[in-house]
């Protein structure tokens, strides 16, 4: 396989059926979701305001899903950019939310291991990957020094890496996924997964929802909304891998149902990550990007805990796919 | 410096577009890049093609908040007090612009945020809810703001009465007012002139003014005003 053809595939976007089955799916809903609003808005079952706020929410999704579909659908390379695009929007919102983004220096060093995150993702490098969280932790701690300001130092530094850990370690873990032959399938669950995780909780807990979990980290979280989110996921996770990843271990159903008990307990866990740290500055949303939706963390915050879980649960059982290729460092060598 | 205490950006709530109207905006790490850029594009536009001299730099105070404000000869004005403005402050210090002349779309919003950094205010009809936001920005963020208070480009070179509204901003607060007077810009780029000759420009700055002690009423307001074109106008006469 040449370079060209290792990050730009297209031509087996739809090698799997899984991919194929999401695509359809996804590209049906959002057909269908704005002409069942408008159905139900004529039939007066929809309020003008809530009518409103589907159609918007409809708009945005009918923004995103390209946006991530397309480069699972491209191939590596458009992957890996799609995942470094998404860790840094994040972590831009993250480090504006808290007021870190005035910490110049700190930030940028964020940016900058993100973005060898992103070399080491394309690069297949794994152990680079794994060498930037103690090397980005020393850089911050250095880096933070120079200001020669004690008060403070702990909490810029710490904040600044729980940023990296979670929005560019965390979501990188996305990129990994890439080094796994049948990584199409198993990118489009995660994502599809997530976000129907998080649909299925609120639709469950407004159904069945009694007993609030964490009433001070997110009032609206209820026992009743977290077992129905884990009972409707987790199966259809199951179903797609052990479809996905039928002929390797872990394509054994206790498996497939274990990584789906992972997506729908790490994505809601991710939730309540964020819905500490928006609780403990005060705001709401993490920015006004995503009309409908708030901003780009509050879409992804899911992914933070799954990506990362999901992918070493997966390395653990169907082996590493740890490669010594280095496609782009071989071509610096060459 | 204080302990890290979690300060949400200002505008951290607007989408992208109302970011660059607003005056809320607070610049992130790829807005100072861009800056910054942008700054050492326009030095050397102004010290080639204009041949800018500075006199008076010192009188810039070395902290925010403070206000700079000159005769107003033409839209170079605000970028070439800018200039003027040490580097580590410049992307915290924004020229206050018409907004019914650089912010009447969102590509001219963006240039005139880029290149000029300029917050935006309507000059017909000022709410006294946006003199408000400016002060609470220029005192509480902290920043320096650029102003002309003329309120419009001088039509045949003289200098206009100052608007009481630099009075609202800096009235019983300790933001210092830096008096500065341009020379050259009329010829460069006057009201009339479509594209800036390659005239010889100069900026005088004045050593900076108090008004903590004055009233913030309408009598300190006009006084303010009043003050301060007297220091602009004797910087003209040097």
């Amino acid at each position: 396989m040449n370079l060209r053809e290792f990050y730009f595939d297209p031509a087996n976007a739809f090698a799997s059926p899984v991919t194929l089955w999401i695509s359809l799916a996804v590209a049906t809903a959002l057909v269908l979701a704005p002409l069942l609003t408008l159905a139900l808005a004529k039939a007066g079952r929809l309020n003008p305001a809530t009518r409103k706020d589907v159609l918007v929410r409809t708009a945005t999704w009918a923004v995103i899903v390209p946006a991530v579909l397309g480069p699972i659908l491209l191939g590596r390379g458009p992957i890996v950019l799609m995942v470094a695009t998404v860790s840094l929007l994040c972590y831009g919102e993250y480090a504006r939310a808290i007021g870190l983004f005035r910490e110049r220096l700190l930030s940028g060093l964020v940016v900058l291991a993100i973005l060898v995150l992103a070399f080491a993702n394309a690069d297949l490098y794994y152990r680079l990957f794994v060498a930037m969280t103690p090397l980005t932790m020393v850089a911050l701690a250095t880096g933070a020094v120079l200001r020669d300001s004690p008060a403070g130092y702990i909490q810029r530094v710490a904040l600044a890496l729980m940023g990296f850990l979670l929005l560019g370690a965390g979501l990188g873990h996305l990129g990994l996924f890439t080094a796994f032959p049948n990584f199409r399938p198993l990118l489009c669950v995660l994502v599809l997964c997530v976000q129907a995780n998080d649909i299925s909780a609120y639709c469950c807990g407004k159904a069945f929802g009694r007993r609030h979990l964490f009433p001070n980290t997110s009032p609206n979280k209820t026992l009743g909304g977290h077992l129905g989110a884990l009972a409707l996921t987790a199966p259809l996770a199951a179903w797609l891998l052990s479809v996905a990843l039928a002929g390797t271990p872990a394509g054994n159903i206790w498996h497939c149902i274990a990584l789906g008990v992972i997506i729908s307990t790490g994505g809601q866990l991710g939730d309540l990550v964020l819905g500490s740290i928006k609780r403990d500055v005060g705001i709401k949303d993490m920015s006004a990007m995503l009309p409908g939706h708030g901003g780009i963390l509050d879409r992804f915050n899911s992914m933070m805990l799954v990506a990362p879980a999901a992918y070493h649960y997966l390395a653990a059982v169907n082996g590493s796919p740890e490669t010594a290729a280095h496609p782009l460092l071989n071509l610096l060598r060459n | 410096m204080d302990p890290f205490t979690y300060k949400p950006a200002s505008d951290h709530c607007l989408t992208e577009a109302e970011r660059v109207q607003s005056v809320q905006r607070e610049p992130g790490l790829v807005g100072v890049i861009g800056r910054r850029l942008a700054c050492a594009t326009l030095d050397v536009y102004f010290a080639l093609y204009h041949r800018l001299t500075i006199t008076g730099r010192i009188n810039i105070p070395g902290t925010l908040p403070f206000v700079m404000v000159a005769n107003h000869e033409s839209h170079l004005d605000a970028m070439i007090l800018a200039a003027a403005v040490p580097r580590p402050l410049r992307h915290r210090v924004y020229p206050v612009a018409a907004a019914d002349v650089f912010f009447t779309s969102l590509p001219a919003a963006t240039l005139t945020t880029l290149f000029v950094n300029a917050l935006p205010i309507h000059r017909k009809k000022v709410p006294a809810r946006a003199m408000a936001d400016l002060r609470h920005k220029l005192v509480n963020e902290p920043c320096g703001l650029i102003l002309f208070p003329e309120g419009a480009r001088t039509r045949d070179g003289a200098l206009l009465k100052f608007k009481p509204g630099i009075g609202m901003l800096v009235a019983q607060t300790p933001v210092k007012v830096v008096p500065c007077w341009i020379e050259g810009a009329f010829e460069a780029l006057g009201a009339d002139t479509k594209f800036p000759k390659p005239t010889r420009l100069s900026l005088n700055i004045g050593p900076p003014l108090d008004f903590e002690h004055v009233s913030s009423d309408r009598e300190g307001w006009e006084q303010i005003a009043s003050e301060i074109r007297g220091a602009v106008e004797r910087l003209g006469r040097d």
